[in-house]
């Protein structure tokens, strides 16, 4: 609001009004960022085929029967909500493989509690992956799948296929961290000398969800901070911008789940620090998990700017697989940008979907 | 906001404090994004970082132990007995799911030993019935 010119002295109502719609726009800021707690979010509908624990295994529902022969089970990681693959429709990774006719399944790790504070990464793997294999081949009606793994989750399965490669027809890693020699900052904070893991998980039976967020936030800290309500700001101004669309990912982003202590001193330790998994030294029940026993067809998915999982730690892991076929594809953005956003819908789930078919 | 065109000598009495630091702040953002970055990036402020987190769960230890003394004191359970019963519920889930897998292994076998022996009985009926009109061909 403005003042005329001609009045020396505004009268205080006129003053507060001023004010108060100079400002309306932060205050559409405000609105948007309280209403994204509550913004749908993993909208597509599904059936619970099994449980363990806080994890499930989710069949998306289709409308018509698959005409594709080979399931897919995307597995998730430890620190996140599982939504972000099925952020809201139009933005929805398994909205795009049930529509290029795949049978989709997710699992879900749920969000543990203090009591999954000795839950590690070993148990995950030979205890539950295997359950949610069969599971998921038992009700689909097929002997094999295809699994795809993000993040957390792509070390997981990659660990999976290694031990148990025969229910594994395909094998896809989307931004999966596996070679931490050289693993970018995360690797400095959490090394040795300088993360005090095991105390931490002492005082902390599951590390709060907030802990890797505000890691992941410090690697590029004032965009992720400040700027992301900077953007939000500008934005608004911009009818055309889908405040919805930001709200879910707000949600997303701000929505961590904690870690169980157990399975983040493993990941600190045996993957970060020893990087046990790329050595070939990494033992499950007793087993080498060497990733040279995988020789499905794999597709490792890379971001070149992804700072979470950088470069270093996803660019080896094809020399790793014992496959004779593999491929790479590298796209440019970020670790999340694999997941949402207009250039994954557009380019690259149709290139995940088409590698899919081919191998079908 | 912006001026009404019938109204061009209207000037804003409160310029939006936002709007002034977000320009200073969008003009600085990189600079001080790659001064800080810099920063975290050293080992020191790993370091440091580290030993922040130590102090803050000596602190969170501290408190903890005091307050599972006071439940104790008092005969309430504490966050740790409450979570060792979510174990335990947990342990009896995992030997249920191993009984599944043991059942589901033996129903397995099970059912191939059973499609073997009805493949073949399914044999040995043909080769049965194959000699009975032989001999009754034989015998007419």
């Amino acid at each position: 609001m403005a003042t005329d010119l001609r009045s020396p002295l505004p009268s205080p109502w006129a003053a507060a009004d001023s004010v108060w719609t100079a400002n309306e726009r932060s205050l559409d800021v405000a609105r948007a960022v309280l209403g994204a707690r509550d913004a749908p979010v993993g909208t597509t509908p599904k059936e619970v085929v099994w449980r363990k624990n806080k994890a499930c295994l989710y069949r998306y529902l289709r409308a018509t029967p698959a005409t594709q022969q080979t399931p897919v089970l995307l597995v998730l990681p430890l620190i996140n909500r599982a939504y972000i693959l099925d952020l809201r429709p139009g933005a929805s990774f398994v909205q795009s493989l049930l529509g290029r006719g795949f049978d989709v399944f997710l699992l879900d790790w749920g969000i543990p509690g203090d009591e999954d504070r000795n839950l590690d990464i070993e148990t995950l793997v030979t205890r539950y992956l295997p359950r949610a294999v069969r599971k998921a081949r038992q009700a689909a009606g097929v002997a094999e799948l295809t699994m795809l793994g993000y993040c957390i989750g792509g070390a997981l399965v990659a660990c999976y296929t290694a031990l148990y490669p025969d229910a594994i027809k395909n094998l896809v890693l989307f931004t999966a961290p596996i070679t931490f020699a050289e693993s970018g900052k995360f690797g400095s904070w959490t090394a040795k000398n300088a993360f005090p893991i095991d105390e931490l998980v002492e005082v902390f039976p599951t590390v709060p969800g907030s802990m890797p967020d505000l890691g992941s936030k410090m690697l590029n800290p004032l965009p992720s901070t400040v700027g992301t309500y900077v953007r939000l700001w500008d934005k608004l101004g911009d009818e055309s911008f889908d405040v919805a669309g930001w709200q879910a990912m707000y949600r997303w982003v701000n929505e961590g789940v904690p870690f169980p202590g157990a399975a983040f001193r493993q990941w600190i330790k045996e993957f970060y620090r020893e990087d046990k998994l790329a050595r070939g030294t990494l033992e499950f029940d007793g087993r080498r998990v060497l990733l040279g026993n995988i020789r499905c067809p794999v597709l490792n998915v890379a971001a070149s700017a992804d700072a979470i999982a950088p470069r270093s730690t996803t660019g080896s892991t094809l020399s790793l697989v014992g496959s004779a076929d593999k491929q790479e594809l590298l796209v440019k953005g970020g670790h999340v940008g694999i997941v949402v956003g207009r250039a994954a819908s557009n380019d690259l789930w149709p290139k995940v979907a088409d590698w899919l078919e081919r191998h079908d | 906001m912006s001026n009404p065109p019938e109204q061009p000598t209207r000037l804003s009495l409160a310029p939006d404090p936002f709007e002034f630091w977000r320009q200073i702040y969008e003009a600085n953002e990189r600079a001080w994004n790659a001064s800080l970055e810099r920063a975290m990036g050293t080992p020191a402020f790993a370091e440091a970082q580290g030993k922040l987190l130590e102090t803050i769960l000596s602190a969170q230890k501290t408190a903890r132990d005091s307050m599972r003394t006071y439940l104790e004191t008092i005969n309430v359970p504490t966050r740790e007995d409450i979570a060792r019963l979510g174990e335990m519920i947990a342990a009896l889930e995992e030997k249920i799911d191993q009984l599944d897998d043991r059942l589901e292994a033996r129903l397995e076998r099970f059912e191939a030993a059973l499609d073997r022996a009805v493949a073949r009985a399914g044999v040995e009926a043909r080769a049965s019935g194959d000699g009975r009109a032989r001999s009754r061909a034989k015998a007419g």
